[in-house]
């Protein structure tokens, strides 16, 4: 015990020299952080903000997956659907039940300071450099026996495309910088026809967050589309933000838009509720204000509502990284429902309504959580299950998919897009492992009402 | 043609033994350029939140550390290879010691994201270095002055 004292203090007084040394306080040195369980619900503790003399950085090395698989509870069981991908960000199930994989990444970032040469260092180290195949690959399970047997490049030559939605016999492909329309007939395996864009969204130059996510309205009429912001905090300048870190509503007549709620940071996932038919999206909050804050979330969307960034979290916590301020803003920011814990980055969502898992999972949101790379200890690197009732959460969220990391914190594989297929099994795109894993319930009673 | 006989006949500066100047010195003042840039710009986006003037600073300060991080191999280059150095007054060293660290933490203040990365810690400490850096500038000179005064005499 006396020696662990030691090495704390040992440890502490370079801090507190640091400390003195910057002359003005704002240096934090307790970089780890605290339990994430005290950051999931309706109701996170947060922490006071911190600011850092070195961005902390700690990213889990990869290592794939070798013979291994990610781990599930008892009633569940997981096995690779397909692997070798180039990069898989998101999957789509078509009514027929081919599984669409989008193969994709970022454009490349431009390099506006000297924290950007260092980024792609980093990024490599975590597995999140690798190319994307810019393109939409189609599986298809003939058998029915949860082994792909049709595997086909479905469309090809896209611009970091990431959502995907099909209404009627219209195919949307949200790239970084455009939905496009495609036509599509049932049992299409490619798409050779040239697309038309249904609207522009905001792409580069500097196109941070750069995904697109998309969510076709139940009647069909509208499309949302989750667009990120183009900076952690502003440091691109606000003009960077135009129309931005908002939920966009487009018209699928017409193309027009309209921003249906702001303030959400990073929206890289949206889904209907089915009991209440209410919009939900998990959205990734700010980051190096600290290994607590800013828990990522997931929240439902009101139709004209701010959510805070950039100029405030959770509420009316004021970020004083950004200036000028705008206290009109602020107060009329809302808080989101749900928290998930900070830099988890959630960066796939499935409302869950089908039978094929059991009992357990019937009503509620899976969310996968790609992992920290910003925080000590890590967190994330799993998917989790969000029990709902009455349309709202209704208890803490429960670890499904994990494994992710081994016994080292070293990545097998990292969880990016959720599906639920035709027979109600989870598929989770697996963008560093290169693999879409499919969870399906263990009992063969379940598995023969498919 | 020309200019080889009339250099070889009347020797001019450039004739003169070359490297005689420590080579250190030739990258301090580019180093003290890029801080007291650093200074301005941050004073700019002080006032004008315009994150391009942030982003000159930070340039800048990364700039000036490699610089600085070249003066101190080539100084201690200069010292091994037994060159006179001449006029490193203990205020020089001492001022420039401290302007190199506290330039070290500002470069690190200045990759945060945002208002902060300036104001008020960045610029606390870039006005801080410019001040040290006049400061020995003023002492140096001072007891430089006193000493060639009294050598003279």
């Amino acid at each position: 015990m006396k020696h662990v004292v030691t090495i704390a203090q040992s440890v502490k007084r370079p801090c507190l020299v640091l400390v003195a040394f910057a002359g003005l306080g704002l240096v934090g040195c307790n970089y780890d952080g605290g339990d994430p369980k005290v950051e999931i619900g309706a109701n996170p503790q947060l922490p006071k903000l911190q600011q850092y003399l070195i961005p902390p950085i700690q990213i889990a090395r990869v290592v794939g997956w070798g013979k291994e698989t990610p781990t599930v509870p008892r009633g569940l069981q997981v096995h690779a659907l397909a692997t070798g991908f180039e990069h898989p960000r998101s999957l789509y199930v078509l009514p027929n039940g081919d599984v669409l994989v989008v193969e994709t990444n970022g454009p490349k970032a431009p390099i506006h300071r000297p924290k950007d040469l260092v980024t792609p260092w980093v990024m490599w180290l975590a597995g999140a450099k690798a190319k994307g195949g810019n393109r939409i690959t189609l599986l298809r399970d003939t058998k029915g026996d949860g082994i792909p047997d049709v595997r086909t490049v479905f469309l090809d030559h896209l611009n970091s495309p990431f959502g995907v939605v099909l209404v009627g016999n219209d195919l949307y492909v949200a790239n970084t910088d455009a939905i496009i329309r495609y036509p599509y007939q049932e049992g299409q395996t490619s798409i050779t026809a040239p697309g038309t864009k249904l609207t522009d969204l905001p792409g580069g130059p500097i196109d941070h967050h750069w995904t697109k996510a998309l969510l076709a309205s139940p009647d069909g009429s509208k499309l949302y589309v989750g667009v990120g912001s183009n900076s952690n905090i502003t440091e691109n300048g606000i003009q960077a933000e135009y129309e931005r870190a908002a939920i966009w509503e487009v018209d699928r007549e017409s193309g027009a838009h309209r921003i249906f709620a702001s303030g959400l940071r990073n929206p890289t996932g949206l889904a209907w509720e089915p009991e209440t038919r209410k919009l939900w999206a998990i959205v990734n909050e700010r980051d190096e204000i600290g290994p607590d804050l800013v828990p990522d979330y997931l929240t439902s969307v009101r139709d004209g509502a701010f959510y805070g960034w950039p100029y405030s979290y959770y509420g009316q916590h004021l970020d004083p990284r950004v200036q000028p301020q705008r206290p009109d803003l602020v107060a009329t920011a809302i808080a989101p429902d749900y928290a998930l814990s900070s830099h988890v980055a959630p960066l796939g969502v499935a409302m869950y309504a089908s039978t094929g898992l059991p009992a357990t999972y019937r009503g509620g949101a899976f969310v996968s959580e790609h992992g920290s790379w910003d925080r000590t200890p890590l967190s994330g690197y799993k998917v989790v299950f969000v029990p709902f009732t009455g349309g709202q959460p209704s208890g803490p969220a429960q670890d499904v998919v994990t494994g992710f990391l081994n016994e080292n914190n070293h990545a097998r594989g990292r969880p990016v897009g959720l599906a639920v297929d035709r027979t109600g099994g989870l598929l989770i795109a697996d963008d560093v492992g290169d693999t879409v894993w499919r969870v399906s319930s263990d009992s063969p009673r379940s598995a023969s009402t498919n | 043609m020309t200019a080889d006989t009339t250099s070889r006949n009347t020797p001019d500066r450039m004739d003169l033994p070359v490297g005689r100047e420590p080579f250190h010195r030739m990258l301090v003042p580019l180093a003290i350029a890029c801080f007291a840039g650093a200074f301005v710009t941050d004073l700019i986006y002080w006032q004008s939140v315009a994150v391009m003037w942030e982003m000159f600073s930070d340039w800048l300060l990364t700039a000036g550390m490699i610089i600085a991080g070249f003066a101190i191999i080539a100084f201690v280059i200069d010292v091994v290879g037994g060159k006179q150095i001449r006029l490193l007054t203990w205020p020089r060293a001492v001022g420039y010691v401290l302007a190199v660290l506290l330039s070290l933490v500002n470069t690190f203040v200045h990759t945060r994201d945002g208002y902060t990365a300036v104001v008020p810690t960045g610029l606390t400490l870039s006005t801080l270095v410019v001040v040290i850096l006049l400061f020995t500038a003023w002492v140096d000179w001072a007891l430089v002055t006193r000493r060639r005064v009294g050598a003279g005499t």
